[in-house]
């Protein structure tokens, strides 16, 4: 059923079977492959009748039908056509191989990347699905990377390999986002659909994007200009990877995407200019630099280049006979190619080197080889009585009936003989450079005919260009046909595969080809001279690295800009980002900045308030560099905030902000002791002055915000609970019975947070004692009297008065403004302050320095006031207002969340003196006074 | 008054992770504090808390696994959903973090580190996550994210010896600071507009009309920019290669994968969920910080020598890609950008996972030059390696290129032509950079030769279980991306 999935599948299971059967032997690497391609070679041929009966068969298996994806094979005349090169040559390949590979080439490694490669380019004329096909297509980028690569210990095949990647690989993902608008046009990523929909495709607005992507694609693949240039330095692989890759394959597979999508794509403007214009400009430059390479495979690699413009030009006619030649070339290079390759192999095998300017006169030494390389090579002159002259016919053909349709289309014609008049030359001097020409210089090694079975491939071949040329319709015309109806899905032309038509211009352009290469070549050497003057200017190679450094240097100067790692260019940033976004979103609406809420009258407490905020804020920046000082003025900041709270009649508020910020001073005191007193103004006044001018704009812009959002009208909640909170909470103190009763699950979570972060600390700091300064800037000690008497004295007396006033505030809390939170903030001060006064040590003689206790009991209490709810068939938490009756005293109005918030106090004070207590040993100081313990 | 106890099944997760990074903390502070003396605390690397975490964290998959249903539920008053994008989501974090917890092991107990903080943050981070993930309200999701962002303060400056870690650490609070300070004055701002704070119910206002364009300009303008730094795109990205760079591996392995599911959820919840009607306006925000972080990410990744930082710029490119896929509005590309998050948290865990391999006591192995001809010291981890970064460039057939593949459709299907077409150019140059680690793995000579250390079993089993899993995901996508399809479906069908 899915006999199509095998054919793919089978290779790359061969893959597996290779590498593992290596180590058992070189030759089994050999066999395992050449068994594994005839096993899928076997599986195919039972489809063929069906093919050659003009049937397109479409196997399928859902897969990922989300992004519209089944896994979607496909077989018609042009995929089996494809089939067969890839398989048949690639079984030549394997048995050349063999030979070509030297002792201490890894044989299991060659041919694993061979097979995987062979299952990519399977994948890729197999299937139905472009998304799929695509898949396969940068497979075959990856494979042909790992085989290009293959002589590692090179540096040219490493280079080789990484530009051949990078150019197939980048235009594989054009070619991705080609297909992607592809499916959205047609609304189906399956090529039936696709083939079916080109007068849809063709006028639909997204037609050119979609086509110069897919081209891209196309033109990386098949190394079309300007992208021709990786396929030369891909030459650094091993031959027969040359001879496969740059025959039958990898480069065939753009030209197959082109005949794939001939239906759906061609016979626009735009398709005809850019694939024709591309193909034209391909097939000259490479004829052109073919003649004047001196390494034998560089000449094969550029006439490659230049067959492979000729087959995209034909296609980029777009007449059916053109398409029809385009399948015919492809054949026909496909064989004499991978022959002329085999054959460069044998000779660069048996000299030890490629270069034509030593490798003369060989026809002494391999008569036979040379004998096969001429045929082939006279293929890729276009010779009569071989293949390569009939599809080069057409194509000349082709050429001169285009021209009468356009203005100047005489320029094809003529461009097209000039290619002609190039590829009798370089196939000349392919031969005659060789084979004849004087004498071998000093070769490494003396050349002798190859191994018996190295020549098989090449004789295969070489028999295949002669019968292909000799009786055409005997031999290619069916599959061809196939193939061609598969290409048009239409109707196929009428077309002759004879030798001999009548004196038309095609065989005058033949002979003017013939005659004029043998010319060129021999007039060569003036030209030769010239090409070596010229050398490195006309290469697109250059664009390539060019692109490269450009990309380089725009990254580097992006990275110097922006990757400065500096905290303050980062904020500078980030603040300008802000400021900027502000302005858009400012200058993108329309509406005033002021909203329409009435505003409140000034007083004149207020007033104060706001004049102490700003000229506390201002000593704060100015005086920014001494720490302590800056540190007592943003204290200062925060006592103004309480006083604001009072003004709007929030006294708790107050309360609790006046605690904080003692607390909060305190913690940033016992961290400023590890730092220096001053920190030195690191930036010049000009700078200072920018950041200052950024931080006017920013607090500007945050002014004007607030200003915006708060003169419009807003409903607050807390009417809500001004009216429930006696009702239902049994307090007048709205923030308390928020506190332990509304949101009394939200407060036993803080305390449990606040428990958790002392006990945090504790485990970080625990055991840690850092070494900090103990004495100023000037070198003096902090104090000689590290614990005066009379602050001494002070605090002991304070701490009763203290305490007493924070059970005061935790007892009327309920009611009026207090509660645990607040007292607890208190407490902790006070015994704080005994700390500070007094030495930890004295302390610690006289209070429990475990704390722990004191924070579990609190959460205890809490929790317990929580679940007792429960025991009165009430939800958690529920029961903690209302009034206890008492049996002798009678009923009085106690709520039972005081018990809660007796819990909230505990924690508090546990977990703000276990924090402090810690902080303040972490420095080497606090235990280094003994004597205090005796101080009374 | 009567208090009304909240339905707190859908929440059972969060509150089992809380209990559990209780429970680690408080073992690190008594359990084993009491007993030894600092030195010898420091040099016994303990495991009470790895097993803990591992536990605990299976245990909360476990949870969430049994009460998915594919169906909303909600509780705490509406702040709190979970849906089948938040149970897909979070099964994915627990896993992260199983992954982060084994991967580090060795690692930590190198460097002292082994010690119940680093997992009672990992949790707490975790729990931080979920809670985003599961947020239905701005309030929750503000609190779920500063969760999130304190424990990874704490997390990068966990080698308080170390002045990069520190230095990494202070940049991320100052900078996370303001962004959590733009992002509160955003949320205020919508808060100001449309008088709620549940998402839904923003959404349905802001449907019915807004009188006030510049208060949702502005609202829109810095909640977008708070997300952009949590996400870590441009032009809100700066800290993100310090942080990478800076931060122990361990860390930075945590910090580059499981966040950036919660930053996704974030990104969801806030603009689909909430911001839906403003679409037209975020739309055009998202692009242009989309293609800022594709270019910036992937131009600047090149020019690195370190791998820790080259990856920080990568994923700058990856959230760009996610957000291209957000950005268009629709269901396709929110489920595109979700199989986008979670393919891209697989990759990265895999790679870190591996630089922490290579890494060994004195030695981070994070300069790129450090994998020069690994291939032949250990071909299975070049292997592994090679996978991945090729996964991350977007090849087929790794799960990468299938992730990239459906936002580009997503993308396309919504009309932004010109959009894809930058965002391929754009992976184009980052392949570069991916296949530079490949190209330096198998073809150059490596500085020493001695092999890698052998680490524990289930770090390497796990690595090879990551990198092969990315294959298999790409070679047969089709379940993963159902999954988030319909996740999203269900969620925002």
């Amino acid at each position: 059923m899915l006999s199509l999935a095998w054919v793919v599948l089978i290779p790359y299971l061969g893959a597996a079977l290779v590498a593992g059967v290596a180590h058992l032997g070189r030759l089994y690497s050999a066999w395992a492959a050449g068994l594994t391609t005839l096993a899928s070679l076997a599986l195919l041929l039972p489809e063929a009748p069906a093919t050659f009966a003009g049937q397109t068969l479409v196997q399928r298996l859902p897969w990922l039908p989300q992004a519209g994806l089944d896994l979607a094979f496909r077989l018609d005349g042009l995929a089996l056509l494809f089939a067969l090169l890839i398989l048949g040559i690639g079984l030549l390949i394997i048995l050349y191989a063999r030979y070509y590979l030297s002792e201490r080439d890894s044989m299991g490694r060659f041919y694993a990347y061979l097979m995987l490669f062979m299952g990519a380019m399977l994948g890729i004329v197999l299937s139905e699905n472009v998304i799929q096909l695509l898949v396969f297509w940068e497979l075959t980028s990856l494979a042909s990377f790992l085989l290009i690569s293959y002589w590692q210990h090179r540096a040219d095949a490493r280079n080789g390999a990484r530009m051949a990647l990078a150019v197939t690989g980048a235009g594989g993902l054009c070619l991705l986002a080609g297909f992607v608008l592809l499916g959205e046009i047609v609304g189906s990523y399956e090529l039936s659909a696709i083939l079916a929909a080109g007068e849809a495709i063709r006028a639909h607005p997204w037609y050119a994007p979609t086509l110069i992507l897919i081209l891209l694609g196309v033109f990386t693949k098949s190394a079309q200009f300007p992208f021709h240039f990786w396929l030369p330095h891909a030459m650094a692989a091993p031959t027969p990877v040359s001879a496969y890759l740059h025959s039958a394959t990898m480069v065939k597979a753009g030209v197959f995407l082109l005949a794939r999508l001939f239906p759906a794509l061609s016979g626009t403007w735009e398709w005809s200019h850019i694939v024709g214009g591309a193909g034209l400009a391909t097939l000259l430059v490479g004829a052109t630099i073919a003649l004047f390479k001196h390494d034998l495979k560089g000449l094969l690699a550029y006439s490659t280049v230049s067959h492979l413009g000729l087959i995209t030009t034909l296609f980029g006619i777009g007449t059916p006979l053109a398409a029809v030649a385009g399948v015919f070339h492809i054949i026909n290079h496909a064989t004499f190619k991978a022959g002329l390759f085999m054959a460069a192999g044998i000779i660069d095998h048996e000299c030890g080197t490629r270069d034509m300017r030593r490798i003369n006169g060989l026809w002494k030494y391999m008569p036979y080889t040379g004998t096969l390389a001429m045929v082939a090579a006279a293929a890729m002159a276009g010779v009569p009585l071989v293949n390569g002259f009939l599809s080069k016919e057409m194509f000349f053909a082709e050429a001169v009936s285009f021209a009468t349709q356009m203005r100047f289309g005489w320029l094809l014609p003529l461009a097209v003989t000039v290619a002609g008049v190039f590829a009798v030359a370089y196939s000349v001097r392919f031969i005659h450079d060789v084979f004849f020409n004087g004498d071998p210089v000093d070769l490494p090694r003396t050349p002798h005919e190859p191994p018996r079975w190295m020549k098989v491939p090449v004789e295969v071949l070489v028999v295949l260009c002669l019968l292909v040329g000799i009786f055409p319709a005997l031999t290619v015309q069916p599959i061809l046909s196939v193939a061609a109806g598969a290409v048009l899905q239409a109707p196929l032309p009428a077309f002759d595969l004879a030798i001999w038509h009548s004196f038309s211009p095609a065989l005058g352009m033949s002979v003017v080809a013939l005659a004029g290469g043998l010319a060129v070549y021999a007039g060569r050497r003036p030209l030769f001279a010239l090409a070596e003057r010229s050398r490195g200017r006309l290469d697109a190679q250059r664009l390539y690295h060019a692109l490269l450094n450009g990309l380089f240097a725009l990254a580097g100067g992006l990275t110097r800009a922006l990757d400065a790692g500096s905290l303050q260019r980062l904020v500078l940033l980030f603040v300008l980002s802000a400021i900027g976004l502000g302005v858009v979103g400012f200058l993108g609406a329309d509406t005033p900045l002021r909203g329409e809420r009435a505003l409140l009258p000034v007083d004149g407490v207020s007033l104060l308030a706001a004049l102490g905020l700003i000229a506390a804020a201002a000593a704060a920046v100015l005086l920014h560099r001494q720490r302590l000082t800056a540190l007592i003025i943003t204290g200062a900041v925060g006592l103004v905030v309480s006083l604001i709270f009072v003004k709007f009649s929030a006294p708790d508020l107050a309360l609790t902000q006046l605690s904080v910020e003692v607390v909060t001073v305190i913690l940033l005191l016992l961290a400023l002791y590890f730092l220096p007193q001053t920190s030195p103004a690191e930036s010049s006044r000009a700078r200072r002055a920018r950041d200052g001018l950024i931080a006017l704009v920013a607090g500007g812009g945050t002014a004007a915000l607030a200003w915006a959002v708060l003169t419009r009208p807003y409903e607050s909640i807390a009417g809500f609970f001004l009216e429930r909170s006696l009702p239902e909470g049994g307090g007048r103190n709205v923030v308390n019975v928020i506190l332990v009763d509304f949101r009394g699950f939200d407060t036993l979570g803080e305390i449990t947070v606040l428990a958790l972060a002392g006990i945090g600390i504790y485990a970080m700091l625990e055991r840690l004692a850092l070494p900090g300064p103990t004495q100023d800037a000037q070198g003096r000690p902090w104090n000689w009297d590290a614990h005066p008497a009379i602050m001494a004295s002070l605090t002991r007396l304070l701490l009763p008065l203290a305490l007493l006033t924070a059970v005061f505030i935790l007892l009327r809390g309920h009611n009026l403004p207090g509660g645990g939170f607040i007292a607890g903030l208190v407490t902790a001060v006070a015994l704080i302050m005994q700390y500070l006064a007094n030495g930890v040590a004295w302390t610690h003689a006289r209070l429990p320095a475990n704390f722990h206790p004191v924070i579990g009991a609190g959460l205890a209490l809490a929790l317990a006031t929580g679940l007792a709810s429960w025991a009165f068939d009430h939800p958690f938490l529920t029961s903690t207002f209302g009034h206890v009756h008492w049996p002798v005293v009678g009923s009085i109005e106690l709520a039972s969340a005081m018990a809660f918030d007796l819990g909230v106090y505990l924690v508090v004070v546990g977990a703000t003196l276990l924090i402090l207590v810690h902080l303040g040993l972490m420095h080497g100081a606090s235990h280094s006074v003994p004597s205090e313990a005796e101080r009374g | 008054m009567t208090f009304p106890m909240p339905d707190l099944l859908p929440a059972a997760p969060e509150i089992l992770v809380l209990v559990m990074a209780c429970v680690v903390l408080m073992f690190e502070a008594y359990a084993v504090r009491g007993q030894a003396d600092r030195s010898e605390i420091v040099a016994r690397p303990r495991v009470a808390g790895y097993v803990l975490t591992l536990l605990t964290l299976l245990a909360a998959a476990g949870l969430t696994a049994f009460t998915a249903n594919g169906v909303s539920a909600t509780t705490f008053s509406g702040m709190f959903v979970d849906d089948a994008m938040a149970d897909l989501l979070k099964l994915m974090t627990y896993l992260a973090g199983i992954a982060a917890a084994i991967y580090s092991r060795q690692y930590l107990a190198d460097r002292a580190l082994m010690r119940g903080e680093y997992f009672a943050l990992l949790l707490f981070a975790v729990l931080g996550m979920m809670v985003m993930i599961s947020a239905s309200h701005l309030l929750t999701l503000y609190l779920g994210l500063e969760l999130l962002s304190l424990a990874l303060y704490a997390m990068v400056a966990l080698r308080r010896d170390d002045a990069v870690a520190v230095e990494a650490a202070m940049k991320y609070f100052v900078l996370g600071a303001l962004a959590s300070g733009l992002l509160l004055y955003g949320m205020s701002m919508l808060y100001g507009l449309t008088g709620t704070l549940e998402l839904n119910k923003m959404a349905a206002t802001l449907a019915g009309g807004v009188d006030n364009p510049v208060v949702l300009a502005f609202g829109l303008v810095f909640v977008v920019a708070g997300l952009g730094f949590k996400l870590g795109t441009a032009p809100f990205h700066m800290w993100v290669p310090d942080i990478y760079h800076g931060a122990p591996t361990a860390v930075t392995l945590f910090i580059g994968s499981a966040p950036k599911l919660a930053a996704f959820a974030f990104v969801i919840r806030l603009l689909a969920d909430g911001l839906q009607p403003a679409h037209a306006d975020w739309q055009q925000m998202l692009a242009v910080m989309a293609v800022l972080s594709l270019a910036i990410g992937n131009l600047a990744a090149i020019m690195q020598t370190n791998i820790k930082r080259m990856l920080a710029y990568s994923t700058i490119a990856h959230m760009g890609f996610l957000l291209l896929g957000v950005m268009t509005g629709e269901l396709n590309g929110y489920g595109a950008a979700l199989y986008y998050v979670v393919t891209y948290v697989i990759m990265s865990l895999g790679a870190f996972g591996l630089i922490l391999h290579l890494a060994r006591a004195g030695f981070e192995a994070d300069a790129l030059d450090d994998y020069k001809g690994l291939n032949s010291r250990a071909p299975w981890l070049a292997a592994l390696m090679a996978i991945l970064m090729l996964s991350m460039a977007g090849l087929p057939p790794f799960v990468g290129f299938y992730a990239k593949l459906t936002v580009l459709q997503a993308l396309v299907g919504a009309g932004w032509i010109w959009l894809a077409v930058v965002a391929v150019l754009f992976s184009l140059v980052g392949a570069y950079y991916y296949l530079r680690v490949v190209k330096l793995m198998y073809f150059d000579t490596p500085h020493s030769h001695e092999p890698v250390l052998a680490t524990p079993g289930d770090a390497r089993l796990l690595l090879s279980v990551n990198g092969l899993g990315v294959l298999l995901l790409g070679l047969l996508p089709q379940p993963l991306l159902a999954l988030c399809l319909e996740a999203m479906r269900l969620t925002y069908g």
